[in-house]
């Protein structure tokens, strides 16, 4: 399946091209775009941060054999949750994922590398639910669940066997 | 492998109930949700949900209400109060209404699932507790029945008396299960959590009865090297078990009296009152009736003990429990001994019913137990027990027709392992008459 990655302007152009090269297979880049739409009428003053779901509800649909991932710097929300990294309607082939928890708490060569590699291990997750794949068991596949930052650390960039062989074909 | 824990998500907001229960289902729970409090009461009778998450503020019946009312419905579930609302007072009742967390909305992904992970875990606890329990129960060998008969009669009064605080007079012939009646009671009674302390009083001269019962001082008498506490002392907050009390000798029978009146204890050669809170519990073969007649039993002392008593059966007032009891201890022993041995012949099986068992339950279990050893084949014989049915049957069974006709009648029964039917066509009678001399009888199938 082609990858769509979608940016708000905040995001860096390093993070976009990082998240875009490192695609897990059978993913497949195919395009990145800046993503011009307004998200103002997703804050949440009162939480000071985004509703996942407006925000997704922003994502264009796409066309056959495409997923859509959105990448955000703004912090996301769910009603019943204080964050999430992510939202994507399970097999919908489209997702958001935001950069704003992934981050280490201080800036480093390091904590950038840190950085990047858990960005595309939850792109590959998130654009795994857009594929239709909900949570795996295996403790290191990219569509484990994971509950906090460091817990992604945990994981691959990568589907595990079960969870490729249930990615859709095309 | 075990079911997976049942959860329900008790919130008036679809969009938080439609989330968690989405949650929750990929964490592998079972999941169900009610949009109100009256919902979530029906849900719970009909579905028996083990965890609930319940929403405090809810038009109609709210959090706090639909708590009262599991406690009172079903206790043992565990409820989790979530609130939009950080509130002190509010979490402070919910805890004293019997929450078992709260949680403030929006929830942190890691301590919502931590939570209810944690009270998952406590809930496969309790159910392993439960179940270990009751197999502990099941293998109380003197407790075993085939259901119905005298012995879940006593059972019944077990399960009445144990949640109190009265005194219970246990008595039955030796080897009927009395002790195991007492610990019963100790560990269904709200003091099960304190010590349960045993004194078989019967074993004891009077001077170590009483040594053993109120504990001494250093130097009471010869050999009294250090201080002791006694069996009453440390029954404090929980059971005083005192077998054989029948045979307590007068002066001690005084001593005893003084302390459930008092409520305190001396120790011997001492003079400090020592405050004891326990519940009583007394076993005895003897007619303390009797023995009040003769007067070797103090009559107050009688009636401070005897305020519920419970009356265990003899082996042979309980037939119908005799094969169950008997494949119990083939099973155990079978197992211990490596033997693959899988029951009894109809000859062994009628041994069984013939043999008065003087020694009860015990009895029973020491003959199963020859039987295995000296058994080679799979099926144990009648051969195998040490006693010879004629002489103790003729003994222990009055000579009138009837008792004659009730005894052959029980034992063929038991034979054909109540199998009515094949019963009547063994004793070449129609099945009527069968079924209205089990009547005439009393012999109910187990």
């Amino acid at each position: 399946m082609k990858v769509r990655l979608l940016h708000t302007r905040d995001v860096s152009p390093g993070h976009v091209r990082s998240a875009f090269s490192g695609l897990a297979p059978p993913l497949v880049p195919g395009e990145a775009l800046p993503f011009r739409a307004s998200l103002s009428s997703a804050y949440d003053r009162s939480r000071a941060q985004y509703d996942a779901f407006s925000v997704l509800e922003a994502v264009p649909e796409p066309e056959a054999g495409w997923l859509n991932l959105l990448l955000v710097e703004a912090d996301l929300f769910v009603p019943a949750l204080t964050y999430v990294f992510g939202l994507s309607h399970v097999g919908g082939r489209r997702g958001v994922l935001s950069l704003a928890r992934l981050k280490p708490p201080e800036e480093s060569a390091v904590s950038e590398e840190l950085l990047l590699r858990r960005l595309a291990i939850e792109v590959a997750h998130e654009l795994g639910h857009a594929a239709g794949l909900v949570h795996c068991a295996v403790g290191d596949c990219a569509m484990h669940r994971s509950l906090w930052p460091e817990s992604i650390d945990l994981k691959n960039p990568a589907y595990c066997l079960s969870c490729r062989a249930l990615f859709p074909e095309g | 492998m075990s079911a997976p824990v049942k959860l329900m998500i008790v919130d008036d907001e679809p969009h938080l109930r439609s989330s968690l229960t989405f949650w929750f289902k990929e964490e592998g729970y079972d999941v169900l949700s009610a949009g109100s409090g009256r919902e979530a009461l029906a849900t719970l009778l009909r579905e028996a949900p083990q965890i609930l998450l319940v929403d405090i503020k809810m038009p109609g019946m709210d959090g706090l209400e639909v708590l009262r009312k599991v406690r009172e419905t079903a206790p043992e579930t565990t409820v989790i109060i979530m609130t939009a609302y950080a509130s002190v007072e509010t979490a402070i009742q919910a805890l004293k209404d019997g929450a078992y967390d709260y949680i403030v909305k929006p929830f942190d992904p890691e301590a919502i699932s931590r939570l209810v992970k944690k009270a998952a875990e406590r809930y496969t606890l309790l159910s392993e507790n439960r179940e270990l329990k009751a197999r502990l129960e099941a293998a109380e060998p003197a407790l075993v029945t085939a259901g119905g008969g005298p012995m879940a009669k006593v059972l019944e009064l077990v399960d009445q008396v144990a949640p109190t605080d009265t005194s219970v007079l246990v008595t039955g012939e030796s080897g009927t299960g009395k002790e195991l009646v007492a610990r019963l009671i100790h560990a269904r009674s709200p003091r099960r959590f304190g010590p349960l302390s045993v004194v078989n009083c019967g074993a004891l001269s009077e001077g170590v009865l009483e040594s053993e019962l109120f504990g001494h001082e250093k130097g009471a008498f010869t050999g009294a090297v250090g201080r002791r506490r006694g069996k009453v002392e440390l029954a404090h907050e929980g059971t005083l078990f005192l077998d054989e009390i029948g045979d307590v000798p007068p002066k001690v029978q005084v001593d005893l009296l003084r302390v459930l009146q008092e409520k305190q204890v001396v120790r011997v050669g001492g003079n400090q009152t020592i405050p004891v809170d326990f519940r009583l519990v007394t076993a005895t073969h003897r007619d303390l009736e009797d023995e009040v007649a003769a007067g070797r039993f103090r009559q107050d002392f009688f009636f401070r003990i005897h305020v519920f008593a419970i009356e265990l059966p003899s082996l042979r007032d309980r037939p119908a429990d005799i094969p169950v009891l008997a494949q119990h201890f083939l099973a155990r022993f079978a197992s211990a001994m490596n033997r693959r041995i899988g029951g009894f012949s109809p000859g062994a099986l009628a041994a069984m019913a013939d043999y008065p068992w003087p020694g009860n339950v015990r009895e029973l279990q020491n003959a199963i137990e020859r039987a295995v050893v000296l058994c080679k084949g799979d099926t144990i014989e009648a051969a195998h027990f040490p006693f010879t049915t004629n002489g103790h049957a003729a003994a222990a069974t009055s000579l009138t027709l009837a008792s004659a006709e009730e005894a052959h009648i029980r034992k063929v029964l038991a034979t054909m392992s109540f199998n009515v039917a094949q019963a009547a066509r063994a004793l070449e009678i129609d099945r009527v008459t069968l079924y209205n001399k089990m009547r005439k009888y009393g012999i109910d199938r187990p």
